[in-house]
């Protein structure tokens, strides 16, 4: 007997399936009622940065600092069916997408591959902590854009420059959150993983690195979110083609709506990414570890 | 007591008076300069500056500095109000002008004298001495521009064009980078050329980094490009509009001072252009054969910048091609003297 009403469950299993299965159809239910209302109000918000954008642009009145929003969809249309007349920024904007997704993605996984075992390895040996943080706790004030004349001197004007100041602005926030995640999980856990006989790479696996995966994740975003930010300044910087390039020209042509139709198009594609990368990670590993992504 | 306070009313009202009167003297007078600096392009606002210039004809200047290869920017707050006029502009004028345009507004700027006469060289490494364009052309160089829209790279543009020829059809690979970076860029064999001003210039063959390939003031780039004046002087036309007498005296005190830029001996005008440039004076005593600080816009340089420059914008869409001469210069202002 059971105090908790599962001898009711133990007694009828064939009316416990229609309750589950109710209860399955309400979370869903409650799943798209809040999907929808995120769309909404997200639909909303856009929208309402649209018209006040719309109503500055006619109250301004200077198509050269400010074009119209419909201007500008407009030639974020035109750009993408390669229809965009005159184009004055070298190859399409296809050319110039894949070399900045192509940059931002090494440098991005470069500064992913250094950071995810570096943190973890900081995060749970002490010694090794003590001698590495203050360095890197010097190196991190260093603005992302300060590593571009270095860079340029280092590896020219080329596509090297701009990966190595993606990865050094790309590193420090991954490090930080894999770091400090290694460093906090409780003791008990890793008490209860080692009761259950885990030790050394078992430990690692099966106990430090789910229990580091919220951690990782939210550095992940981060990290990407920087190294979209930093392809744009290198590029603009120390690059010949790319959507930071791109921007850059369109500020010499002064064509605003160039402009800010490059503007759209890394929102873009930076948001794309984060879904493709961070979003498809954070499944994975959270439904694999049954942990839960901050 | 009463005939003492009319007195002191009376005169605290003359001395109100004289003071508004005083302060809008001023306003009219007084001028915001944007120019870019450190640069020898803009030297003659500094010889403007030194010799009183600006003093003898009643200015008082309000200095805006912005960097090299940042001539956008100039460009960009004269449109916003925040400039009278600016020294540095090559084709950001005209390119602004012709997106107002575009947009069915009246150009916003106008381009009422010009300096750094024929002042475009192209210095190349050693190893390519004795080679000529024809020779280079098909060969995938990286050669500097200070930015996309260089006024040397517009010039080199304008004479390929007069040799059926654009720079999509050659295989340099044009990179941008700061003036100052071109030196040891070329150095450090991270470049195999670039086109920029007299100064850089003279500074790459000083430190034997390379040779004057092609320079527009001996020629190089054909008889017109001799002539043209590379930093434009642009105004907001608003400005000019409220204050053209000021404008006149502006132009009139660059005048004077292209007068003292002959007239002066070489060696006291090299140590202005150093000090203007943070260069040592025997580069600047040296490059003056391939420069020329003067402020010189006639009618036929004017057109002539137009034929060589505008029909190469136009032909490359970066303006448009209902904007006319007029829409870019304003010759009412460059000889006001006459």
């Amino acid at each position: 007997m059971s105090l908790y009403g599962e001898s009711a469950i133990v007694r009828d299993p064939a009316a416990a399936k229609p309750a589950e299965q109710s209860y399955s159809d309400y979370a869903r239910a409650k799943q798209r009622r809040l999907r929808l209302r995120r769309i909404i109000r997200g639909g909303i918000g856009i929208f309402a940065i649209l018209v006040l954008w719309e109503l500055m642009s006619r109250w301004f009145d200077i198509e050269l600092i400010l074009p119209r929003p419909l201007s500008v969809l407009r030639n974020v249309v035109t750009t993408l069916l390669v229809q965009n007349r005159p184009w004055l920024y070298g190859p399409n904007i296809y050319v110039h997408l894949a070399n900045s997704i192509a940059r931002a993605m090494t440098g991005f996984l470069l500064a992913a591959a250094i950071a995810i075992p570096l943190g973890l390895l900081l995060g749970r040996v002490t010694s090794l902590r003590e001698y590495i943080l203050p360095i890197i706790r010097a190196l991190y004030p260093v603005p992302g854009i300060a590593w571009i004349p270095i860079a340029i001197l280092w590896f020219g004007l080329s596509d090297q420059a701009v990966v190595f100041v993606v990865f050094t602005t790309a590193l420090f926030p991954l490090l930080f959150n894999t770091e400090a995640g290694a460093r906090q999980i409780n003791p008990v856990i890793l008490n209860a993983g080692r009761c259950f006989g885990a030790s050394g790479p078992s430990l690692f696996f099966r106990v430090v690195l789910p229990a580091t995966v919220p951690f990782i994740i939210t550095g992940l975003r981060i990290s990407l979110g920087t190294a979209w930010r930093m392809i744009v300044a290198g590029e603009m910087l120390a690059s010949q083609d790319g959507i930071g390039y791109l921007l850059m020209q369109s500020r010499f042509q002064f064509r605003a709506v160039d402009l800010m139709t490059a503007m759209i198009l890394i929102s873009i594609v930076g948001y794309l990414t984060e879904r493709l990368i961070v979003d498809t990670i954070e499944k994975r590993t959270t439904e694999k570890w049954e942990v839960q992504s901050g | 007591m009463r005939v003492k306070d009319a007195s002191r009313i009376a005169a605290a009202a003359l001395l109100c008076l004289a003071l508004l009167g005083a302060g809008r003297a001023q306003a009219a007078d007084k001028i915001r300069v944007g120019v870019l600096k450190p640069n020898v392009v803009t030297v003659i606002y500094w010889i403007a500056v030194k010799t009183g210039a600006f003093e003898k004809n009643g200015i008082e200047v309000e200095e805006k500095p912005f960097p090299s290869g940042q001539s956008v920017a100039g460009v960009e707050q004269l449109l916003r109000g925040n400039l009278d006029v600016y020294m540095g502009a090559g084709g950001e004028a005209v390119r602004a002008n012709s997106q107002s345009i575009v947009a069915g507004k009246p150009a916003p700027i106008a381009v009422i004298q010009g300096t750094d006469i024929g002042g475009t060289s192209i210095l190349m490494r050693p190893e390519f001495e004795g080679k000529t364009l024809d020779q280079l052309k098909d060969q995938p160089l990286k050669i500097g521009i200070s930015s996309p829209s260089s006024i040397h790279l517009i010039n080199f543009r304008g004479y390929l064009a007069e040799r059926h020829l654009t720079t999509e059809q050659m295989k340099w690979q044009l990179v941008s980078l700061e003036g100052g970076n071109m030196v040891p860029a070329l150095l450090s064999k991270q470049l195999d050329g670039f086109m920029h001003d007299a100064l850089t210039a003279t500074l790459a063959v000083n430190a034997k980094a390379g040779f004057v390939f092609m320079n527009s003031h001996r020629g190089d780039m054909g008889d017109k490009a001799k002539t043209l004046p590379n930093t434009l002087i642009s105004a907001s036309r608003a400005f000019l509009k409220a204050h053209p007498d000021t404008a006149k005296r502006f132009v009139q005190a660059l005048l004077d001072a292209s007068k003292s830029y002959e007239t002066e001996p070489k060696a006291k005008t090299a140590e202005i252009m150093a000090d203007w440039t943070h260069s040592d004076p025997a580069v600047l005593a040296s490059l003056q054969d391939r420069f020329d600080a003067r402020v010189l816009l006639t009618r036929q340089s004017a057109d002539a910048w137009w034929e060589f420059n505008g029909a190469t914008l136009k032909a490359r869409g970066e303006i448009d091609d209902k904007v006319r001469f007029d829409d870019i210069f304003d010759l009412s202002y460059a000889s006001p003297g006459k």
